[in-house]
Formats: C-alpha cells, structure tokens, sequence
C-alpha cells in the first residue's frame, strides 16, 4: 500500500497541473497574471457565501420554533451528495477512463485496486473542493447558531471527509459496469454518450421526484402532525437519501450513543461501499479499459470510382473549415454533450421544470405572471431565454483550445486568420442559432406569444449572439489551452469557458440595467426595443471586427 | 530554396538559446538532412521555418519570401510534417485528405491521382475511410505525409519523418524524398538515423547547443576530418560535450 501515496500525489499534481503551473508561474514567470485573477476570484465569492449564511440562519430561525432546525444539516448534506451524484460522472468517466496517464500506469506493476484508489482519491479532493461551497457553510452556520460543542465538530469534520464516498462509489461502480459493457461493442463513443444522456436524465428525473415529494399530500391534519413531531421534516427529506439522515442526526447527536451509532453507520457504509469499488475494479476496471483508446474500422478499399465520389471537389477553405469544426465537435460526446446538445437539453429541462407539478411550475408560471402583463416584457424575457438558451455553452469559448495539439494544423496552412476565424465563428454561432430555436420552441410552447413578439425577441437573441459568440472567441483567442491530453480539459475544465459566461453575465446585467434606467425615463416599448437593436448591432459588429483583428495578431504570437 | 539569415530564438526570457545565430542555404533540388543530438535546436529550427515559432532576431525566406511579412504566400509554398503525428482523430483519413486538398487548393483530378498513389505507396488505401483514431502510430504518420505531399509542394519540411515507419515504407519515402527533389524542389528534414543521411542527402548540416558546427555534402564534411571516418565518427566528434 506505501505505493498508493505516492500515485496520488502524482495524480493530483496532473489533475491540477501544478507541476506545470508552477514552471509557468515562476520559472518561465508566464502566467502570473492568473495569481490576483485567482485572488480576485476567491474575493468575489466571499460575498454570496456571506449571502448564503444570511439564508442559513433565516432558514434555522424558523425552522427552530417547530423543532425542525436538524433538517437544515439534511438538506446541505444532501444537496452535496446529489451534486457529487450528478456531476460526479463526468470526473468519473474521465478520470477512470479517458485520462491518458492511464497508458503509462497500466504496465506499471501496480494492481488495478491500486490505480482505482488513486483515481479515487484525487476525484474525491476535486469533490472537497467543489462541495464546499454548497456543505461547509451549512455546517459552519449550523453550528455556530446552535453553539455546537467539540462533539459537533469532530463529527461534522468526520462527516465531511466520508461525504463524497458514497455519491462517488456509486457513480463508479456504475460507470465500471457500464464501460464493461460499452468496451465489448464497436460503438463506444455513442455507448458513453447514451449513458451519459441515461444518467443525467435519471439525475434530472430524480430531483423532480424529491421536488415533487415536498410539494404534494400535506394538508391540514397531516400538516399538524407533521410539524409537532420533531424531525418529521428532516426524515421527510432524507427519505429519499438515507445515508443524509445518519449524517445529520451522527453531527447533530454528537458523543451521545444515537449520534455515534448514526456516525458509525455513516462511515461503515462509505467503506463498505469504498471496498465493494476496489473489489469490482480488480475484477472490470482492466478489462473495461483495455483497448478503449482504441477504435476498430472495418477494412474497405475503395474503388476509383468511389474514390472520385468521395474526394471533394473543393470546397472554399471557409467551408473546409467548417465541416472540420463541426465534425470534430460532433464526433466527441464531451463536446457535443457541452456544446450542441447542451442548447437543446436546457430548454427541454425548462419545459420538464414547468410542467411538473401538475403543469403550473413555479418557473414557468413566474414568467407567465410576469410577461402577462406588459408585451415588451414578452419579448424581453423570450430574448433573455433564447440568449441563455444559445450562446451561455462552451462552444465559442472553446473553439480553438478544442484543436489541441492539433493546432499546428491550423497554423501551417495556407489560409488567413480571418477566414479561419470566419468558420470557427460561423460554426459557433450555428450552435446559438439552435438554441435560439429551441428556445423558441419553448416560448410558444409555454408562453403562447405571438408571431410578432417572437420574431422581435428571435431577432434580439440573434444580434446577441454575434456579439456573445464572438466575445467568447476573443476569450479563448487570448489564452487558448492547446496542451491538454483529455478532451475533457479543453471544455469542462477550461477556464476560459467560465470566464465566458462572466463575462456574458456581465453583459447581459449591464443590458437589464439599461433597459430598466430606459423604462424609469419613459421610453415607449418601441423606442426601448429600437434603442436596444442599435445598440446590441453596433456592439455585435464590432466584436466581430475585433475579433477578426485580434485573430491576426494572436496567430502569429501564439507558438505550438 | 530555404535561407536562414542570423537566425536565434530562445526560450525563457533569453535564459535557454535554443538556436544562437545560425545562417544556412537549402538550394532548390537539394535534399538537406540535419542532425543533432537531443535538445540540439533541430525541432526548434524546422518550426522556425514553418512559422509555427518566431525568430528573436534574424529573417527566413522560402523561394525569396520572408517567413513572416509573407506568411500565407509561404505557407501555401511549403508543406510540413511534424515529430508526433497529431492529427484530427475523429476524422477519417480520407476527411482529413480532403480538408487539406480544399485548404491548399488542389484542383480533383489532380487531388484524385495522387491520393490514390500515395496511398498504394503507404498501403493505405483500405483504412482511408475509417477514423484516424484508429490507426496505429506509423500508419497516422503516413497519413500525415500523404496530406503532406497531396499539394506538391515547392518545398517540404519533415522533422524525423521515418520514425514509426515500416521498413517498406520507409523505402518508399526515401524514394518519394528523391523524386520531390529530382524536379528542381526543395526538402529539408531531421533525422537520428546517420545511414539514411550519408546515403540519401545531398548537404547536411549538424547542430550541437543551437550553434551549427557543420554544413557541407558528405564529401566535404569528411574533408574535415583528415582520416576520412563515417559520418556517425564524425557526429560524434562534433557534437562531444
């Protein structure tokens, strides 16, 4: 076992580039702008954790009275675990299968329990990190509020450790069983993608049984009932989600005997299950992975006339260019599922969020509520949808990091940065533009607007997204990660997506703001919407433009 | 015909000189190997050439035009295979082929013809219309050569174009190296393997530490040294630490 530590700490400093990191930041002094980013960043979410322990307490506070406050741990706790089940899946699948130092540590003389613990490991330091935004301040607020003494903190930190063990054994244990089967047959990549499809759908079919459960079947009697017994709400909640209920009642119960038994259970079954993962891994982690790498083709030679038939007759490099980024962006679940399926997928949620609940979510009756009353609203809130719909995805934020080491390509051939970012732009706008009419699907769906308000909020998502789509190139044109060797890296992970959607965030507040300051002057409906089109054209042209000049400059500087 | 003029480049902030001041004439119809040993400046030269890096101080010229001010008009001189075949895994070959025929301009009877040879040449022909991802190392490195000579390049840069290569292969691309340059073109390429330089280059160049400390045809780089040794003597020699 003295092997384990130390593949994990190689693994973390890959996971994390550290090692890379550091020889950028200090021996080739590079990137030292990212240090006050980072910093600036951590500064910025001190304020909405600020927010957020202002909600815990509020929530404690009334919880208390009814001798409900414990169902507060419930929910923190289960809200992280079922992020980490949702979103485990992606590290998971990746980690386990697609990273490429899987190649070196295979003939490694090293046991496959010993690669997937550490696998394991450097997941569940990513989980730490990614939960404890949504767990800690619960916990911290709690027990603060209800003055919790060493017992509550010994057991909270303990619970904390163990959390992501079970959400994350679960998540492996199926994705192992799953590349089991998906290694035996010809079509991998749209096995994995289907799974993955499955098991979002399940994720998002799950939370709408847990919102559905709160919602239904409690009134009048029942309600008393449930309110005079204490903890009604916290088993009430955790029902669906056991594991939350012993580490609620293991933190809460402290050193006394129902608070160790349920602290007791808590961990038994996190390694229980922990062991159970090792088990199945010596058993299906190899033989799932050898040879995923590897695609098999059938054998064909072609003859000279299927030849002639198949060699193109010259397409225009624009459209050369196009064809590549728009096979390659298909032809990877991980961009596809992060880029073209995601414009499709978030309306569909939108429309499942508003239909359950007996067809009156509390989303979709928002925006009725709201859009009711006033036509410009309609078009407002419709173009606000369709731009979220469209262009808030990884797609334009990731056109060239997503050439990888295949950027040489790009840099050698005979074609202007202009036009190479010309397809790349056309490309990524393509996927706005389908989400735009997803969306719109959505809105006359649910909303019922009519043809005229549609084509005016359309018309707005469009402008908007030229100069979304474009902003998100330059984002990416400025600082490309081109030295990834999981595709995984070059969306999910890429800094450059998130600092995108800030930045379109940003956008898009500036533009309420300015809408509101147009209504409080008295503006006619008109007026705003022609004074928004003027100025959303001129922003969009000349983002393109500096794009385009940007590109220029960035082609000659970038070095691969 | 490639001229370097005083070119140097080097990496972290001057402290590492990759390649100091190095000035070199690649004449049209000559094939130009160059060796080294590792981290000598070779990969570091060939993408100087191709523009993929960009010289600290010096010019590059390919056919009289400069690397930099005329890049497009160069780069649509000038084809170049890489050290690591990193090609579009999801494509096909035949996709890949395609995308470099439309970008390069390479009219369909002529795009037809060749890739039809190349790919007998390479034994390609029955994995053309399958995903790049699932060749094997040497066969994405013929791929990468085939889309390399489908322009008919003025001039071709190859960076250790026979590694990974079968013997056969290998055969024909020493071959192709010699037909390219019998009509009056240009190739420059890097290599470790010496046999293959003394037999099949016309000049060769030798870099050690960034600095060329060789250049001439196999003739006279043996004049240099009096007893007359093979060129992996005089290699050796050369590049002592």
């Amino acid at each position: 076992m003295s092997r384990l530590p130390t593949l994990i700490r190689a693994g973390l400093r890959s996971n994390f580039g550290l090692s890379v990191l550091r020889h950028r930041i200090f021996k080739e002094k590079k990137d030292r702008w990212l240090v006050p980013i980072f910093g600036f960043a951590a500064l910025a979410v001190l304020p909405s954790i600020y927010g957020l322990i202002l909600l815990i307490q509020n929530i404690y506070l009334a919880l208390k009275p009814l001798g409900q406050e414990r169902a507060l741990l419930t929910l923190g706790i289960m809200a992280g675990q079922l992020f980490i089940l949702l979103f485990g899946l992606y590290y998971v699948i990746s980690a386990f299968y697609f990273s490429r130092d899987l190649e070196f540590l295979i003939p490694l003389p090293l046991k496959p329990f010993e690669v997937m613990a550490s696998k394991f490991a450097v997941i569940m330091i990513n989980e730490y990190l990614t939960v404890m935004v949504i767990v800690l301040p619960v916990l911290i607020g709690y027990g603060v509020l209800a003055r919790g003494g060493l017992s509550y903190w010994t057991n909270g930190l303990l619970v904390y450790l163990f959390l992501p063990v079970i959400p994350l054994a679960v998540v492996s244990i199926l994705v192992v069983a799953l590349m089991r089967v998906v290694n035996i047959s010809r079509k991998k990549d749209a096995l994995i993608l289907a799974g993955s499809v499955l098991l979002i759908s399940v994720g998002i079919g799950f939370q709408f049984l847990l919102g559905r459960s709160s919602r239904d079947g409690l009134s009048g009697q029942a309600m008393t009932s449930f309110f005079t017994s204490p903890d009604s709400l916290l088993n009430r909640v955790g029902s669906r989600f056991p594991p939350s209920i012993w580490a609620t009642k293991a933190i809460a119960g402290g050193f006394s005997a129902s608070g160790l038994l349920n602290l007791a259970l808590f961990i038994g079954t996190s390694l229980l299950l922990f062991a159970a993962i090792l088990i199945i891994s010596e058993k299906l982690f190899y033989r799932g992975l050898v040879g995923l790498g590897e695609v098999s083709g059938r054998r064909r030679t072609l003859s000279r006339a299927q030849m002639a038939q198949r060699v193109s007759s010259g397409l225009h490099p624009v459209r050369a260019i196009f064809a590549r980024e728009w096979r390659i962006m298909n032809r990877t679940p991980i961009f596809l599922l992060n880029g073209t399926l995601t414009v499709v997928i978030v309306p569909l949620v939108f429309i499942l969020m508003a239909t359950t609940g007996g067809g009156r979510g509390d989303a979709g009756s928002i925006l009725k509520v709201m859009t009711s009353a006033q036509p410009l609203f309609v078009i407002l809130a419709s173009a606000g949808f369709m731009v979220v719909c469209g262009s808030l995805n990884g797609t334009s934020s990731s056109a060239f990091s997503r050439e990888g080491a295949q950027f040489w390509i790009s840099r050698v051939i005979p074609v202007a940065p202009r036009d190479q970012v010309a397809a790349k732009f056309l490309h990524s706008y393509l996927v706005s533009i389908l989400g735009t009419v997803a969306a719109s699907v959505v809105a006359v769906a649910m909303l019922h607007i009519n043809a005229a308000h549609l084509a005016a909020a359309a018309g707005l998502s469009l402008v908007a997204g030229v100069l979304l789509t474009a902003l998100g190139m330059i984002i990416d044109l400025a600082r490309p990660l081109l030295d990834w060797t999981n595709p995984q890296k070059a969306i999910k992970q890429n800094l450059n997506v998130l600092f995108a959607m800030c930045a379109d965030i940003g956008i898009l507040t500036a533009l309420f703001f300015a809408i509101r300051f147009m209504i409080r002057a008295g503006l006619s409906n008109g007026a705003i919407l022609a004074a928004l089109y003027v100025v959303l054209v001129a922003l969009s042209g000349l983002s393109y433009a500096a794009l385009v000049k940007f590109a220029g400059k960035r082609y000659r500087e970038i070095e691969v | 015909m490639i001229e370097l003029n005083h070119v140097s480049k080097s990496y972290n902030k001057g402290r590492i000189k990759a390649v100091d001041d190095l000035t070199l004439t690649v004449r049209p119809g000559e094939i130009f190997g160059f060796l080294g040993p590792n981290g000598a400046g070779k990969t570091t030269t060939i993408k100087l050439m191709v523009g993929l890096l960009r010289p600290d101080s010096g010019t590059i010229a390919v056919d009289g035009l400069d690397v930099q001010k005329d890049a497009l008009k160069c780069k649509a001189l000038t084809t170049y295979v890489p050290d690591y075949p990193a090609v579009y895994e999801r494509l096909t070959g035949l996709e890949y082929l395609n995308f470099i025929g439309d970008v390069y301009g390479v009219p369909k009877a002529e795009r037809l013809d060749r890739i039809g040879k190349w790919l007998d040449i390479f034994e390609l022909s029955s994995a053309v219309t399958n995903p790049i991802q699932s060749y094997s190392h040497g066969m994405k490195q013929k791929i990468v050569l085939t889309a390399a000579l489908l322009p008919a390049p003025r001039v071709m840069v190859l960076d250790e174009p026979l590694v990974g290569l079968d013997p056969r292969a290998a055969h024909s691309l020493k071959e192709l190296m010699r037909e390219h340059c019998d009509q009056g073109k240009t190739l420059f390429f890097s290599t470790h393997i010496m046999e293959v330089a003394e037999k099949l280059c016309d000049r060769i160049g030798i870099i050690n530490k960034g600095r060329l400390v060789a250049c001439g045809s196999m003739e006279e780089l043996k004049a240099l040294d009096r007893s007359e040794r093979s060129l992996e003597a005089i290699f050796l020699e050369l590049t002592e630490k």
